[in-house]
């Protein structure tokens, strides 16, 4: 079994929730699932489903209610407090305010674990601070106040100081949230990085399902009480993502996995075209809530293509022509759907 | 990067030189001035004359005992105000505010009104100043694991702080209480203990102060690793291997030996806490506190003697209460961090 010396973490019906006083306030049922050197796993649910709570539990700042987690074959309750921050660590929703603090500052914070009782930052410990400053794209900041940051670069400051802390796996709680989408792809490129180049195991939890399709090599799915785990094509082919938001709004696409709001059917139209010209007069007709079909009886629309520049909609034994898709939506979905 | 880590590294040499010099100048200062006035020439010629002259009598007994006292409570004050700052990530608190400090008057005033008649502060030897003082440990230990168990429940800063504050008032009105019940010369000893005095002091209870702010400083030395990383909040810092059980014990012991001491026999004296720690993070400008905590040491010593020099009134025989004049310097320091933070966030 060479493949499970490679197995870094693995949690065992584990059993996550609180505690107050003699009541426990079990969260989910027992959830089982493992992780791979190097992975990029990304945890995906509902809000409130328990997600952060399942990422503080695996990173060991709350307590499970029982089961088991193994770090490299070891279970969580063998390692002391300070083992477990050599192994793995953490990072979450929550903003550091800290004034007069500097990003090198931030990032020496990650070389806690590993100094003496004074925090003594030696020749060693300063160079691997700069390391991760430097991995992270944050050399010229580094003198910078965190205060002084953006959204964007201070998570990148954040995840310097995850890597300084030197850990196998790095457990991140949203870690684009609040990022426009240019910083965004930015951290979703360096967690890339660190997973491929670095071998970091990596365990974030995301809204953003497209992010989660592209990028994870593993999603663990929290849905109907259970967590499922696999790559993200598997999960899809299984049709496990058709349930994961509320039904009756939400319609899930499983050719181009993306999710759409279920609109009322207001008619069918048949079009004829083809390419991409096809491909977004669908998607817009969709919006307005009018399906694709095939029907001799159906209103027939000409996309445009050679000489004709406009989209040509007859029926019966009427013709309209339109500019654009805007107007041709807009028209369609002023008028009453059985005059058309 | 290297270049400004070495220009700040340099720009921290040069502030500490200063802080130092200027606690030199200050001890100075605060031994040359009072209500007896002398010229330079008097204090070098009983610093080097062993004969018992009045004015050796009042230097070595009187003004170099004082000058010694107000840096030691400085320091004691601002290094608790310092810890709590951090670990109640509140830039408002501070041992007066939250109560720590009226606890630590409550243990007094059982001592003074409530068990030793017919003593007062500065007649109490030997045994009697550790009754007291530890009478002052156990009010503000008391009230400090209130504040922290409240504090680990409600993370709301302003719910704290009000908290703190009636039990301030609560605290007093006990001792209102106490003092109403009491007979008048024991009354009067208190009255006279709660307007803070830095010059009362026996050379057995300025021994005892060392001994204790000796101990708190070294155990504030020893959190400094602790609080840098409690100042990223407690799920961060749990995440890095703090111990926060073992960190609260450590900054729970230093801060109350630290306010308790000094309550115990120089009176509640107000708003050294919360200010000085502002004034050094200024002069600073860091966030790390194995700089922070010898700055506020240096900061809290000067700030203390400067008040202590302007309590003598210099070129007047009169002496302003010690605790007036703190809240006068401090209470300008506090409403510059109000309105700087409004929203009360990330200020440390």
């Amino acid at each position: 079994m060479t493949r499970d010396s490679e197995q870094i973490l693995s949690i065992n019906s584990l059993r996550i929730g609180y505690k107050s006083g003699k009541d426990e306030n079990l969260l989910l049922p027992p959830l089982t699932a493992s992780a791979r050197r190097g992975e990029m796993i990304a945890l995906i649910g509902k809000n409130g489903i328990g997600k952060s709570t399942l990422l503080r539990t695996i990173a060991g700042l709350q307590p499970s209610l029982g089961g088991d987690i193994i770090y490299s074959g070891k279970s969580i309750r063998e390692y002391s407090r300070t083992d477990l921050a050599r192994t793995i660590g953490y990072i979450s929703t929550e903003i550091v305010k800290v004034s007069n603090m500097r990003v090198y500052d931030l990032v020496a914070l990650g070389r806690f674990p590993h100094t003496n009782w004074f925090g003594k930052i030696d020749r060693n410990n300063h160079d691997i601070i700069t390391d991760a400053i430097e991995k992270t794209g944050m050399s010229t900041l580094s003198w910078r106040f965190i205060s002084e940051l953006s959204d964007g670069e201070r998570q990148k400051a954040t995840i310097a100081r995850i890597l300084a802390q030197d850990t196998g796996i790095l457990v991140m709680d949203e870690p684009t949230a609040f990022l426009d989408i240019g910083s965004k792809f930015e951290i979703l490129h360096l967690m890339h990085l660190l997973s491929q180049k670095s071998g970091k195991t990596i365990i974030f939890s995301t809204h953003d399902l497209n992010v989660a399709m592209c990028q994870a090599d593993k999603i663990w799915l929290i849905v109907d009480n259970r967590l499922l785990e696999g790559a993200p094509e598997d999960l899809m082919l299984q049709g496990e993502f058709d349930h994961l938001f509320d039904s009756s709004t939400m319609k899930y696409n499983s050719e181009d996995g993306t999710y759409s709001f279920i609109t009322e059917n207001r008619g069918e139209i048949n079009v004829s075209g083809e390419g991409i010209m096809l491909h977004y007069t669908k998607k817009a007709l969709n919006r307005a809530g009018f399906s694709v079909s095939e029907g001799e009886m159906l209103p027939f629309l000409k996309l445009p293509s050679g000489k004709c520049s406009r989209w040509q909609l007859i029926y019966g034994s009427s013709l309209m022509e339109f500019e654009s898709l805007y107007d041709f939506i807009t028209c369609i979905s002023s008028s009453n759907p059985a005059t058309i | 990067m290297a270049e400004s880590h070495v220009t700040s590294g340099r720009r921290d040499k040069i502030v500490f030189i200063l802080l130092i010099l200027l606690v030199v100048l200050f001890l100075l200062l605060d031994v040359f001035f009072g209500s007896v006035s002398f010229t330079p020439s008097d204090i070098i010629h009983a610093l080097f004359h062993t004969t018992k002259s009045p004015l050796n009598t009042i230097i070595f007994d009187f003004r170099i005992p004082k000058a010694l006292t107000a840096f030691t409570v400085g320091i004691a004050l601002s290094l608790s105000g310092l810890q709590m700052q951090t670990l109640f990530r509140n830039p408002m608190a501070g041992p007066d505010v939250l109560g720590i400090s009226s606890g630590a008057s409550l243990g007094v005033a059982f001592v003074i009104l409530g068990f030793s008649a017919n003593i007062s502060t500065g007649g109490l030897t030997g045994l009697g100043n550790w009754i007291l003082i530890a009478a002052s440990w156990a009010g503000a230990g008391a009230v400090m694991i209130f504040i922290m168990s409240i504090s680990s429940r409600i993370r709301e800063i302003m719910t704290i702080l009000i908290i703190g504050i009636m039990l301030s008032s609560g605290i007093s009105a006990i001792v209102t209480i106490m003092q109403y019940f009491s007979a008048e010369s024991m009354l009067k000893s208190y009255v006279i203990w709660t307007m803070g005095s830095l010059g009362n002091l026996t050379s057995s209870q300025l021994n005892v102060l060392f001994i204790c702010v000796s101990a708190g400083i070294l155990l504030s030395i020893a959190s400094a690793k602790m609080l840098n990383a409690i100042s990223l909040g407690e799920n961060y810092a749990k995440s890095i291997g703090l111990n926060m059980k073992l960190s609260r014990v450590v900054i729970f012991v230093s801060t109350s030996i630290l306010t308790g001491s000094v309550t115990a026999f120089c009176g509640p004296i107000g708003f050294i806490g919360i200010a000085v720690p502002h004034i050094s993070r200024i002069l600073l400008r860091t966030s790390d506190h194995r700089i922070l905590i010898p700055g506020t040491i240096l900061t809290g010593g000067i700030i203390m003697l400067i008040s202590d020099i302007i309590s003598q009134l210099p070129g007047s025989e009169s002496v302003l209460p010690v605790n007036s004049v703190t809240s006068l310097i401090g209470i300008p320091v506090v409403i510059w961090v109000i309105l700087r933070n409004r929203k009360y966030s990330g200020v440390f």
